[in-house]
Order: structure tokens, then C-alpha cells, then sequence
């Protein structure tokens, strides 16, 4: 059960951070400034949200809800989604608000968030800088995802996948940038898409499904995978 | 020289009209650049007549290959979703007397034959629910997918229910601004023939003369081309189907959160059928009968019983219908869509289906040239009247399986001289052997699959002798069928939204094209 609370100094001037300790899910939702980073290490796909039906954006860190990251953050080359880095923390207007249940939040141990001058600490303005990034990113989202979804560029894909031990896994609900469709495209779309920087996201998604061997790879040799 | 069909021209602009200008116009839209065109003329005059507002899942396909979007359609045209039909009180009249004909094939329809593995059973199950999850589903209120299924994309198989009135201007601003459909207001005045007797051009009072190759009937009842200019006699089947008169109402809901049904619901009255279809702003409500068997004024009393104290002083519209079709429906260079075609009560929604069966036909088949447009005639011909036969049958088959003995309508519906013989046929055969997949039904497009049949039957207490050796064969394929039947139900009921809900988010968020 969450418990949110709008941040201030006098309520919350005692309340430390950790560092996130629960697993990570499998797919996170990502914003267009870290897919280049997210792109190097794990497959970027849409998903849509049950409750609207749009679509987002997101890194598939592994292939099967509930079961741990195959990589590591070091093995992402530090690669952690803003959506993590900012757990616990959510925008409300012109205020942070924190889920006091989260178990980040911690009287003894972390970093402070307020200094003793009550002004932010380091780490808070930290997390400021990451829910700014993804309250802007939401945004370029939606434009970026719009985008494509006029020019038809979005298409379904059925990802099955067989492992040695002979499971089989079958992905649904996931979509990505079809390069048919982009090949198809007339020469005034691709350079808008090319100029407003689209067309690099969509090259960079496309081009990340070359990561889901890899992901598949490693959870193959992975011994006890479920 | 071959003379070459490259002006489509349509004569009216209601549902017919603008469905055949949108399925011609998509279909041929690669040669519009080197000529072809699909004009549609249109009287200013003329109201439109809605031809009833349940349709079939083919209306789907149709409006994807149009280029339609399902969410803008849901916006414009006042559209709900359809899983199937309820009939209330046609097997025995009594109060607990409903079936459902849903739009789901039974489970593993292609792989076994439920049916007699059902009446083998003897459970207490409905054939419905035994098979397929809608049933349950329409008793839930649920909808047919959710917000995240893709447009035309289905979690459970559905059609929709929609106001007539807003869909003709709906089709016909796609068809102006996006399939280059030539749209003219004006009234035909004269019909001029060539020497051979083709349709040469239309006279009209407000945009002069209208040359065209091919000219499609779409003018209603009227059948200004096909009946009153070409002669084609029209074939009554009154003999078959006594109804006669339909009383239209439209009822309010009681609140804005009023549960819309996610189905038709027919419930028979003492000499005809009240049809009940729920759109998201109001109830479509009327009574089809036959006035041999029951005065309007009774017929009228019925129906406001029906709605109660909220129907006291609605007012009621009454249509006369006059069941049948023409003899042929193409004849030299006109062919006939629609009301002009023929019409039957809507006790199945096959008036919009059978539009985009014949719309497509033409499309796909469209002559190139007058010299070989008698052959592709007789071919539309003979397919239209096989798919008029097949709907005049499977409506009858409700009457003709009913066991109401309460009025002389329900008895003199099942006097074999009223049942055609093809169904009398059938009838016998379904004693023994009961309707499945490719038997019978193998027309490539039939109107109602075999499927269809099972639903009418079993739903109305039909029994097949089932020999206990035939279906031992396949008893562990069948019980397994039935067992991802009942989890496929439940995971269903668990995760679809309510119907009013879904048609809200769709208006306001809308569905996604992929």
C-alpha cells in the first residue's frame, strides 16, 4: 500500500536514501534521451497501457516478468533506466512527492535528502534532475510515438524464443519500429523524421533487437532460470 | 472495340450507397488515376431510410479496407459493440426462455463437432456456454476487447450496433475526402436507355446529365433503376415470412450510467418480435409482426408493455416492410444494392451485411469491359440469389423451431407448406446428423456458417440422435475442448471491461491502429 507524501524539509528533513534493493522488472519504461544507453545493452520496445492503451516506450532488461535483470548494471555499462533511478519519487504539479512505504526511505542509513540548512542535499538534486529528464521525456515521448503511429511505422512483433532445457517462451503485447514501413517512406517524411531527431530514435529501436539474442543467450546458460 | 466500364456511377446516398462507393472506390483506387471514376448521386430531397442498426463482424473488415478508423467511427456514429443475439420466449414463450446466438465459433470449431458430444452429455449447460464464453460474457455487460487491442483487432469475435442515420454522413465524408468519390446533389428526373436497352446517362434537375458504364441501385425501396426503369419483377416470400409492419421507437436510458447491452435481444411477442439494441446515448426499440395475425393497435400496446411506464409517451414510427427480392439483381449494366435489392426483417442484422457482400463482390469482380460484364452478371446473380435463399431459410428456422402453440402466428409459421424445401432438408438431415464446418455450408462466403445453425438449433431444443460409437472417437479431444472452453470463459470475465466503460475510453482515448 503506498503512503505519498509532498517532500518538504520540516516533515521529511531527517529522511535518508538507499540505494534501490528489490529486484528490477523485466521492462521499464524509458524516455528518447537514454535510449542511445539503453540501446547499447538490452532491446528497446512498445509496449501499450492497459488502462489507456498507449503506447511507451521500453528497455527489457529481462524476458520473463519476475525473474531477475540478465544483466547486470555494470554489465550494462551502468545503464540504469530514469524510472529506477527516480523510485519512490513522482511529480505532482510544481511538487516531489515520495511513497513513504517505499523501502528506500530509511531514518538510519542512505544518504540525507535535505542538508542542515534544509536545502536539498546532492542526492536530492539528483533525483530532481532525473524527474525532470523523465517529465520532459514524457513529453518528447508522446510527440515521438505519435509520429510514428501516423506515418504507420509501429508494428506488432511476436517474439518465440526456445531454450536448451526446451522451454519456450512466447512474448506478446510488445511493438516495434517496422523498417519496411521505414524503407517505404516518401523522401518530405524522412527528412522531417530525420530533422526532428525521430528518425534516429527509430533507427536506434529497430536496431536494438539485435539485443534480444543476446538477452536470450544469457539466460539460456543461466543455470535455474525460473 | 471493347467499350471499356470505367464510370461507376450510384444512385443514392443512404447506408447501400455509401458502402458500395467506399468498397468500389478503395478496391479500384489504383486506376482512378487513368480514369476510373465512382460518382454517386444523391437526391437533396430524399430521407434516408436506417435499415435497422445491428450488424455482422464482416463490418470489420469492411471498414479497415475502406480506411475508416474504428475509433473515429465509434465517435461519429454513435456505435456500440454487438457479441451476438439474445431470443427471448421463441422456443416456449415462457418467462426463463432465452438462448444466445453469439459471434464466437464453438471451441476448436475446426477440429471437432461439439455439438453431438453436447447432446451426448446431457448436461445441464447450454449449448452456449458449453462451447463458446459469450454467452456468459453478454450476461456480464463486458465488452468484446480492451483499450489496448488494436483497432478491428478482437479478444471475443464482435459486430457492432450503430445509428443508421449517423453512418451514411460518416461513410460519405471518407468516401469525398479520402477515396475521391464524386458526391452530386441532385434529383434524377429521367432515366435514358441505350438502343440495347443499358442505362446510357441519368437526367437530373440540378446537375444536368450524368453519363455512367455501370449503374448501381441504391435508391431503397424505390428501385428506380433495377424495378421501375429495367422491370426486374420483385419475389415476394410473405409465404414464408408473415411479418409485414415494424413499429420503431427510440427509448432513453434511464441514466447516464445505465448498462448498455452488449447484445441484440429479440424477444417474441404473440405474432412478431420486439428488437432491442442499445446504443451508447439511447435504446433502438421496435416491434416487427405480421398484421394478418395482430392489429397495429395491439401490435402497439405490445411494444409499450414491452418498454414500460418510460415508453408511455414516446412517439412510434411504423415501417412497412414487404419481405422478398428481386428476381435477378444485375441486369445489363444496373445492379441493385440494398433495399432496392430486397429486404427481410431484421431478425438476424443481414440487411448490412448482405450491402457489403454485394458491394465487395462487384468490386472484386468489377467488368472491365461491357462485353464481359454479362458473364460476371449472371455469376453476381446467381451468388446473390444462393445467399437471399440461405437468410430466408436460417430466419425461418427460428419460427419453424418454436414449440409456441399460444397463437395461430407461431402455428401457421410451422405448416410445411410455409418452410422451403432446401430447409425442410435440412431439418430431416439435422434429425441424424448435426450441422458442421464444410458440410452443407460450403460456399466460400456464406452468410451464416454452420456455426450459426448449431447456436439456433441447440438454443431452441433441437436434438440430433447421437450414436454413442461416433462420439466415443473423439470424447477426449471434445472434453478438452470444453475444458479451455470453461478456462478461456473465465479468464474472459476476469479481464474484459464493461461495455459502457470501454465505449467511453474508445470515444475519449481511442484505440490504437496496431
Amino acid at each position: 500500500m503506498s503512503k505519498l507524501e509532498q517532500l518538504n524539509p520540516q516533515d521529511h528533513g531527517h529522511l535518508r536514501l538507499r540505494p534501490r534493493s528489490e529486484p528490477e522488472p523485466h521492462f521499464v519504461q524509458v524516455v528518447p534521451v537514454e535510449f542511445a544507453s539503453a540501446a547499447a545493452c538490452c532491446p528497446i520496445l512498445f509496449s501499450k497501457s492497459p488502462s489507456s492503451g498507449a503506447f511507451y516506450a521500453g528497455a527489457m532488461l529481462g524476458l520473463k516478468p519476475g525473474e531477475p535483470a540478465l544483466k547486470s548494471a555494470d554489465d550494462r555499462g551502468g545503464f540504469e533506466p530514469l524510472n529506477l533511478q527516480r523510485d519512490g519519487f513522482f511529480v505532482s504539479g510544481e511538487h516531489i512527492v515520495i511513497d513513504r512505504s517505499n523501502p528506500r526511505f530509511s531514518e538510519s542509513e542512505g544518504e540525507p535528502l535535505f542538508d542542515e540548512a534544509q536545502q536539498p542535499s546532492v542526492a536530492l538534486r539528483r533525483i530532481q534532475r532525473v524527474l525532470r529528464q523523465v517529465h520532459d521525456g514524457a513529453a518528447q515521448s508522446d510527440v515521438f510515438i505519435r509520429e510514428l503511429v501516423r506515418l504507420k511505422l509501429v508494428e506488432p512483433i511476436d517474439i518465440s524464443l526456445s531454450f536448451d532445457d526446451g522451454e519456450r517462451l512466447t512474448l506478446e503485447g510488445l511493438y516495434t519500429v517496422s523498417r519496411d514501413a521505414l524503407r517505404d517512406l516518401g523522401d518530405a517524411d524522412v527528412l522531417r523524421l530525420f530533422r526532428s531527431g525521430h528518425l534516429q530514435l527509430a533507427l536506434t529501436m529497430a536496431g536494438s533487437l539485435n539485443q534480444l539474442a543476446i538477452l536470450s543467450q544469457l539466460r539460456n546458460r543461466r543455470p535455474n532460470k525460473s | 472495340m471493347v467499350r471499356p466500364v470505367k464510370r461507376v456511377v450510384i444512385v443514392g446516398g443512404g447506408t447501400a450507397g455509401w458502402l458500395t462507393a467506399g468498397v468500389i472506390a478503395a478496391k479500384q483506387r489504383s486506376r482512378m488515376s487513368a480514369g476510373f471514376t465512382v460518382t454517386l448521386v444523391e437526391s437533396p430531397n430524399t430521407p434516408i431510410i436506417g435499415v435497422g442498426e445491428g450488424t455482422w463482424p464482416t463490418l470489420r473488415s469492411t471498414l479497415s479496407r475502406i480506411g475508416v478508423s474504428e475509433t473515429e467511427f465509434f465517435r461519429q456514429c454513435d456505435a456500440a459493440f454487438k457479441q451476438g443475439a439474445l431470443f427471448a420466449r421463441w422456443t416456449t414463450g415462457t418467462a426463463d426462455d432465452a438462448y444466445y446466438h453469439p459471434l464466437m465459433l464453438p471451441q476448436s470449431f475446426s477440429q471437432i463437432n461439439l455439438a453431438p458430444h453436447w447432446l451426448a452429455s446431457g448436461s445441464g449447460m447450454s449449448f452456449c456456454d458449453a462451447v463458446c464464453p459469450q454467452g456468459r460474457i453478454c450476461d456480464d455487460g463486458l465488452g468484446p476487447k480492451t483499450i489496448a487491442t488494436a483497432e478491428y483487432d478482437a479478444v471475443a469475435n464482435y459486430a457492432y450496433h450503430l445509428d443508421a442515420g449517423k453512418f451514411a454522413p460518416f461513410l460519405q465524408r471518407h468516401c469525398c475526402e479520402k477515396l475521391g468519390v464524386r458526391h452530386v446533389l441532385a434529383d434524377v428526373s429521367r432515366v435514358n436507355l441505350t438502343e440495347d436497352g443499358d442505362i446510357r446517362s441519368l437526367d437530373t434537375a440540378q446537375a444536368g446529365e450524368i453519363e455512367g458504364d455501370l449503374f448501381v441501385d441504391c435508391t431503397g425501396f424505390k428501385a428506380l433503376l433495377i424495378g421501375e426503369t429495367l422491370g426486374v419483377p420483385f419475389k415476394d416470400c410473405s409465404d414464408v415470412l408473415f411479418c409485414d409492419t415494424a413499429l420503431a421507437v427510440q427509448v432513453p436510458y434511464e441514466s447516464e450510467t445505465s448498462p448498455i447491452a452488449t447484445h441484440t435481444i429479440s424477444t417474441a411477442q404473440s405474432a412478431g418480435w420486439i428488437w432491442d439494441i442499445g446504443l451508447p446515448t439511447r435504446r433502438g426499440v421496435g416491434h416487427v409482426f405480421s398484421s394478418r395475425h395482430i392489429s397495429v393497435d395491439d401490435a402497439e400496446r405490445e411494444l409499450r408493455t414491452y418498454i414500460g411506464p418510460r415508453g408511455k409517451d414516446l412517439p412510434v414510427r411504423r415501417i412497412p416492410i414487404r419481405s422478398g427480392h428481386r428476381e435477378i439483381f444485375w441486369k445489363r449494366n444496373c445492379v441493385a444494392v440494398g433495399l432496392s435489392a430486397g429486404f427481410l426483417e431484421p431478425l438476424e442484422a443481414s440487411a448490412i451485411v448482405l450491402i457489403e457482400m454485394s458491394a465487395k463482390l462487384i468490386a472484386e469482380q468489377m467488368p472491365v469491359c461491357r462485353e464481359v460484364m454479362d458473364v460476371l452478371a449472371a455469376r453476381f446473380n446467381a451468388t446473390t440469389e444462393y445467399r437471399w435463399g440461405r437468410i430466408i431459410d436460417f430466419l425461418k428456422l427460428h419460427y419453424v423451431l418454436t414449440q409456441r402453440n399460444d397463437t395461430a402466428f407461431w402455428r401457421d409459421n410451422r405448416l410445411p407448406e410455409t418452410i422451403p424445401g432446401r430447409l425442410q432438408n435440412l431439418l430431416l438431415l439435422w434429425k441424424y446428423q448435426s450441422p458442421w464446418y464444410h458440410d452443407e455450408f460450403d460456399r466460400i462466403e456464406e452468410v451464416f456458417p454452420a456455426a450459426s445453425y448449431q447456436y439456433v438449433l441447440y438454443g431452441m431444443g433441437f436434438r440430433t440422435e447421437v450414436e454413442p460409437q461416433i462420439v466415443a472417437g473423439t470424447a477426449k479431444l471434445a472434453e478438452r475442448a470444453m475444458r479451455d472452453n470453461h478456462t478461456q470463459t473465465e479468464r474472459l470475465r476476469a479481464g474484459l471491461p464493461r461495455h459502457r466503460e470501454l465505449i467511453r475510453k474508445v470515444v475519449e482515448v481511442g484505440l490504437q491502429p496496431v
